[in-house]
């Protein structure tokens, strides 16, 4: 088998007493879809936080596309290749959609004063070059007209899909999605779902996804890994995981309480 | 080898040829000089002395709340400690011209005509008191990499008193050449910049020109800077910093970087005030009331917007002018200035977008609904 993409070696972080995640093993192959799911507080997010520098582990590895990047900070591991979204809105409210979603290519351009004050070749090249790739990207996700917009005027689904852009334009190598699908309706679950499978296609990217709505986990992701209380108690297929009794019990125990 | 990146790959597409771009540069250079020009001749031979006193003063104003808009308004941090930047600036310029001018002209006095040589060194140490603030900036940014909201408030606040007191300490002016030539170790160091008598006689080289043309500069620079993809990153640090870093923004080095700009200009600004007529420097000048002053007008301007802040600074100077005799109740003004607009406005004239922006929005909205 060829190298993961995404290489997480038994990584953990506790804190004060709380083991938040433990052991956290997971091999994303290139052009890999996989699910993170588990009931609320088990854990998903603080595995992004952890992969993206957010927070360091206190134990364990992490390699993206063979380049070890635990320890090191986000901005270098975003730059390594490493893109996600996040499960409570973060935009830069006050910029307008485009502005957001150039600053996504910020990480890939190269700046100098002299020449962004001057204006040298390079500098107006490099951001026509911005301006066009955010564009473009906008296009894809049917948000060209609400390109002007303030970001903060713009519906909860189409601020969620504008993350997704933001986070494509620094031409991630793994994109990390936290619970893209939470607040929309079906039929925006729906064309997500349709979308989620074309970037991997379109981009070459390869996609790990927390999501709480099984009908679209179930229904896009490869391989599955279950958490809970920070432990994985699961990994597998979408069918194996339907099946598993230790994931039946880890929902019904949290719906029964 | 890395692979190209989409960017690289666009770029490279449209990327405009080198004349064009040196043209560019060119005219827009020749733009702000003729621009200063054109203040300097036109405007000043129409205007009294006190109303070209109150255009140097806004000139003053403007490059100074302008720049403090860089690290307020872009990054979204809290300085209050502007006028300890500008201060540094200000003593080292006019160190610079005065005993300068001693040991060449033999006279404190400013040599006359608009290009001079004694012009050309004040322009000169206005640039070197910039460069000695942003490396002040620099030592102040530093902190602020671990420091947020009131923590880097009061350290900048604390970075304008220590100012006040090194200034304090340094030693008595010397009156001329042969004196500072005589003058032992011990009176050349600390500096003899005044101590708390201050600093006198500085040579008056501030015109309409070079405030016009610092003005301009500093206009270009930030305009540039915020449409740019650095300025892009400072704003996106101050709306979530989170999100900016996983995004890629190295938000540590793009806040001291912020520092830095912003203190140069301030210094800029220092030197300027410093060489105006009847300008003594005083230690306090580094002190509190005036950043106060520089905040005021940059939050009323609306934090990050460039065209709000040069308005603000505008209309404070002017205010201030026709309230003169007010003496020390302008501050309590000012004050009241300030919690008005947080109550009301609080997000400044324009808030974060630039004066054609808002005023844009609105004709065009109107159209719209005609
Ligand atoms: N910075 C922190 N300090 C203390 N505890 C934390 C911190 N971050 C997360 N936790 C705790 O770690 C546990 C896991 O939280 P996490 O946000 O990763 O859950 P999650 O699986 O994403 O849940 P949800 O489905 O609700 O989003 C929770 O108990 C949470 O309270
Ligand atoms: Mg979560």
């Amino acid at each position: 088998m060829s190298r993961p993409i995404l290489d997480i070696e038994k990584i953990a972080i506790a804190f004060g007493g709380l083991k938040a995640v433990q052991d956290f093993t997971l091999r994303l192959p290139t052009g890999g879809l996989y699910g993170l799911i588990g009931p609320n507080g088990a854990g998903k997010t603080t595995v992004f936080n952890l992969l993206t520098g957010v927070y360091t582990p206190q134990a364990g590895t992490i390699a993206v596309d063979g380049t070890r990047v635990e320890g090191t900070r986000p901005h270098e591991i975003a730059a390594q290749g490493l893109s996600r979204t996040f499960q409570n809105i973060r935009l830069f409210g006050l910029l307008s959609v485009v502005d957001n979603v150039m600053l996504g290519c910020h990480v890939r351009g190269r700046h100098g004063l002299a020449g962004t004050i001057l204006h040298s070749p390079r500098h107006v090249a490099q951001e026509r070059a911005m301006r066009r790739r955010a564009m473009e990207l906008l296009s894809l996700f049917d948000l060209a007209s609400a390109a002007g917009e303030q970001a903060k005027n713009l519906s909860y689904g189409d601020q969620r899909r504008v993350e997704i852009c933001r986070a494509l334009a620094t031409e991630p190598k793994v994109l990390l999605l936290d619970e893209p699908a939470a607040g929309m309706n079906p039929q925006e679950k729906k064309e997500l779902q349709a979308l989620i499978r074309s970037l991997r296609d379109r981009f070459g990217v390869s996609i790990l996804l927390i999501e709480h709505d099984m009908g679209v986990v179930m229904d896009i992701c490869e391989r599955i890994t279950v958490l809970d209380y920070g432990e994985t108690i699961a990994e597998g297929t979408p069918t194996e995981i339907q099946r598993n009794p230790k994931v039946i019990e880890a929902y019904l125990g949290t719906e029964a309480a | 080898m890395s692979p190209v990146s989409k960017l690289d790959e666009q770029a490279a597409l449209v990327m405009p040829d080198r004349g064009r771009a040196a043209l560019n540069a060119l005219v827009t250079g020749l733009a702000c000089i003729a621009a200063a020009l054109l203040v300097h001749f036109v405007v000043g031979s129409m205007v009294g002395p006190f109303v070209t006193r109150i255009m140097l003063d806004a000139g003053v104003m403007i490059i100074l709340a302008v720049s403090l808009n860089i690290v307020n308004g872009f990054t979204g941090q809290f300085s209050i400690g502007h006028a300890g930047f500008m201060a540094v600036g200000a003593y080292v310029a006019a160190g610079i011209t005065y005993y300068s001018s001693l040991a060449l002209f033999g006279s404190y006095q400013a040599q006359t005509g608009l290009i001079s040589v004694g012009s050309l060194i004040f322009a000169a140490s206005a640039l070197v008191g910039g460069l000695a603030a942003a490396g002040a900036g620099w030592v102040v940014g530093l902190p602020s990499l671990r420091l947020r909201g009131d923590y880097l408030a009061i350290v900048t606040l604390g970075f304008g008193e220590i100012v006040r007191v090194l200034l304090q300490q340094s030693n008595p002016q010397l009156f001329s050449w042969d004196e500072t030539r005589a003058a032992s170790l011990k009176e050349l160091v600390p500096p003899p910049l005044g101590g708390a008598q201050g600093f006198q006689s500085i040579p008056t080289y501030t015109s309409l020109f070079w405030v016009a043309l610092f003005v301009a500069i500093t206009l270009v620079f930030c305009f540039r800077l915020k449409r740019s993809s650095e300025g892009r990153a400072m704003l996106s640090i101050r709306e979530d910093e989170i999100a900016a870093q996983a995004m890629g923004v190295n938000i540590t080095n793009l806040k001291v970087r912020a520092f830095m700009f912003a203190s140069f200009f301030a210094g800029v600004g220092g030197a300027l005030y410093a060489h105006q007529l009847g300008t003594a420097l005083r230690p306090t000048d580094a002190g509190f009331a005036r950043s106060f002053e520089i905040l005021i007008a940059v939050v009323l301007g609306g934090l990050g917007s460039i065209s709000g802040a040069a308005l603000a600074a505008v209309l404070l100077t002017v205010a201030s002018a026709l309230m003169i005799e007010l003496g020390p109740w302008r501050m309590v003004l000012y004050a009241l200035a300030l919690i008005l607009i947080m109550i009301f406005r609080p997000g400044g004239l324009f808030g974060v977008k630039e004066a054609w922006e808002v005023f844009g929005g609105l004709w065009r909205r109107k159209a719209v609904a005609r």
